[in-house]
């Protein structure tokens, strides 16, 4: 299951599992962000490459239009499969939640 | 409306701008008409109403006797179903004057028949009756059908003229639709009775069946039994005798009420002979040539008997015909397959049988047998649902009750079949010994291994599954999020390349040291070696990057090792990725 939502201070929070199975939801739900935005991911309990696709098109967008996605809250395993994918090195990813 | 056809017909007969009629329509004859047109419209069986026709047509044209020939259209052969005084007989269509007014369609007036070449008066030899003259009309329904042909013999006073053939043909058109509706209506009656036949046998059938499944002690036991629109002989029969369960799955020849009642009436001898003790394989015997002697030689029954002792976790059988028997086996994740012990139950009688076979059960082993009417279900595309897919739902549904694993088969079935009609009677039966393989705990080389549909509907499933093995070989949790991805990449590359492909893919998981190894096999499939896939340059910038083979990098960084098998003669992948240590 997944759930992705913009919480009340702006910050979009991710919880579950972003698999093959969920990466059009958040997908969908992602096309309508725009600007600087900040994904919380201190519940996020696994992002297989699916996932990461959905996260680099929309942040192949948002820097096409001056904004960007920021990533909060990695857990040391995502945070593997970040550096692994060297998606570390296309996201400002904040150290801490 | 009857009224007004007769009058229409007469008036065909005798068309104003044609040559005149020999004489204008008898008032009296009129009336006799009409009297028996009224006659003809009552609800009659077809013999009643074959009588009728000839008491009229002996009535309207004053003839001594009369008789109606039905056009049998499946052999083209008229039959004397009824006459006065006269044995049946058929004469095919062409033959005699009968034979001749069938073929032409046209009325035959015969004033002197021994006369006439066509005249066959064998029939007068033998009745003693001496045929004078004859008038022969085709019966020619609304519809444009041969019906039969009338013959009307020896006129009272003379022989026929022109009028009563006007007479006749008015008469002909009456009698042609009377009697077909008659024949239509005793199809009906027939078609009813034997509808009602089978309902009777399938009641039979189905009152033989256990109503309550059997509680064994460390056992889940479960039959279902899903019959066909029309009829199969399948039965099912789980009955304790003494200490130990019956197990039967019986699946008779053709289609019936006869496979019905000859699968009922093996279940009774069975239980009889087990509850007068005698021993499996002198009751298999026994059974079998009572059948032989009974059963028609080309029917027999397809049945699996066997006798579950659950102190002992034996399971001994007989199977004639009725295979293949799978057997999974819950320490290994495997399948095994059975073939039949010998031929189908009826086939021939025999001296001696060889001494039945025995499975041992070990927790959560499942022995599963099922009528063909499951694996050989086909649906649109005149494809068969096939063992692999039995096996394939029961493995996946393996740790479910005996009833949740037929439901789930059954289920996959009918997803399978779509809108195809059910053929064949399904039954299957379910003896799962309770309890799980992990009583094991401990041992080396252990594995779990299931296999999953080929869609991304299965990957639900297989979390659930990852989740469950960890659990099961005590496998530490860490390298779950990490094994979760593995499956995933691989998984999704295989339904997403292996389209060729209709067999499902195997998961398992052997524990290690200190981690654990997955092995995915992909059956039917070309050989990918995804140690030898395209690298991703990580360094790229972001326009560069697509999301295309970081799954398979991801996987090369994240494994231990990587194996890479390919059995070109069976085209199967195995892949075994290890992830050990500190993930």
């Amino acid at each position: 299951m997944l759930t992705i939502e913009t919480g009340p201070d702006g910050v979009i929070v991710v919880a579950g599992r972003l698999d093959a199975a969920q990466a059009q939801a958040a997908q969908t739900f992602l096309d309508g962000v725009a600007g600087t935005a900040t994904l919380d991911c201190a519940k996020l309990e696994y992002i297989s490459s699916a996932g990461l696709g959905v996260l680099l098109k929309t942040q192949k967008r948002l820097l096409g239009s001056g904004g960007k996605l920021r990533l909060a809250g990695l857990s040391p395993h995502l945070r593997d499969i970040f550096v692994y994918s060297g998606f570390d090195q296309l996201f400002e990813i904040d150290p801490a939640a | 409306m009857i009224r007004a056809r007769v009058v229409h017909a007469v008036l065909q007969c005798a068309p104003m701008d044609g040559p005149a009629p020999p004489r204008a329509l008898a008032a009296a004859d009129l009336a006799a008409l009409l009297s028996v047109t009224r006659a003809l419209a009552a609800p009659f069986d077809l013999r009643a109403m074959l009588g009728e026709v000839v008491s009229a047509a002996k009535q309207v044209l004053h003839a001594d006797r009369g008789s109606v020939w039905l056009h049998d259209a499946a052999t083209d052969e008229l039959v004397l179903e009824v006459a006065t005084g006269i044995a049946p007989v058929r004469v095919p269509s062409g033959r005699g004057l009968v034979g001749a007014c069938a073929h032409q369609r046209a009325i035959i007036n015969v004033p002197d028949c021994y006369a006439d070449a066509r005249f066959d008066s064998r029939v007068d030899r033998e009745s003693g009756y001496r045929t004078r003259c004859m008038l022969t009309l085709p019966l020619v329904d609304h519809r444009d059908e041969l019906v039969g042909v009338m013959q009307v013999l020896n006129k009272a006073d003379g022989v026929f003229d022109d009028y009563d053939e006007t007479l006749a043909s008015a008469l002909a058109a009456q009698c042609a639709v009377a009697l077909q509706r008659a024949r239509m209506t005793d199809a009906i009656i027939e078609g009813e009775k034997m509808r009602q036949a089978l309902e009777m046998a399938r009641v039979v059938q189905m009152s033989t069946l256990p109503t309550v499944m059997p509680s064994v002690p460390g056992y889940d036991i479960h039959g279902t039994f899903i019959p066909a629109e029309l009829t199969g002989g399948d039965a099912f029969d789980l009955a304790f005798v003494g200490e130990r369960l019956l197990v039967v799955l019986a699946d008779a020849t053709g289609h019936g009420i006869a496979p019905a009642l000859s699968v009922t009436q093996m279940q009774a001898m069975l239980r009889m002979a087990f509850r007068l003790g005698a021993d499996l394989d002198t009751v298999f015997r026994q059974v079998n040539n009572r059948l032989s002697e009974t059963l028609a030689a080309d029917r027999f029954i397809t049945a699996f008997v066997g006798v579950l002792d659950p102190t002992t976790h034996r399971l001994a059988f007989h199977s004639g015909g009725q295979g293949p028997i799978l057997v999974y086996r819950a320490a290994t994740g495997s399948w095994e397959r059975h073939r039949p012990t010998s031929f189908p139950m009826g086939a021939m009688a025999v001296d001696t049988v060889r001494p039945a076979m025995t499975l041992a059960l070990e927790p959560g082993d499942i022995v599963l047998l099922a009528s063909d009417g499951i694996p050989e279900y086909e649906n649109g595309d005149g494809e068969q649902f096939g063992d692999e897919r039995v096996c394939a739902t029961v493995a996946s549904h393996g740790g479910e009750p005996a009833a949740a694993i037929i439901d789930a088969l059954l289920a996959a079935v009918r997803s399978f079949a779509g809108s195809a009609p059910q053929d064949d009677d399904m039954t299957a039966v379910v003896v799962r010994r309770e309890g799980t393989s992990a009583a094991t705990a401990g041992d080396e080389g252990r594995i779990i291994r299931r296999t999953f549909e080929r869609t991304f509907d299965a990957l639900a499933q297989m979390v659930d599954f990852t989740a469950e093995s960890f659990d099961r070989l005590a496998i530490d949790p860490r390298h779950r999020p990490t094994a979760d991805l593995v499956i995933e990449e691989l998984f999704t590359n295989m339904v997403k390349y292996g389209t060729g492909s209709a067999m499902p893919v195997e998961l398992g998981f052997e524990p290690s040291l200190d981690g654990v190894r997955i092995v995915l096999v992909d059956r039917d499939v070309d050989p990918f070696d995804i140690r030898r896939s395209r690298e991703v340059d990580i360094h790229a910038p972001i326009d560069e990057r697509v999301p295309g083979g970081l799954g398979l990098h991801l996987i090369r960084r994240m494994a231990s090792s990587i194996d890479y098998d390919y059995d070109p003669e069976r085209r199967e992948s195995r892949i075994a990725v290890l992830l050990a240590g500190k993930q």
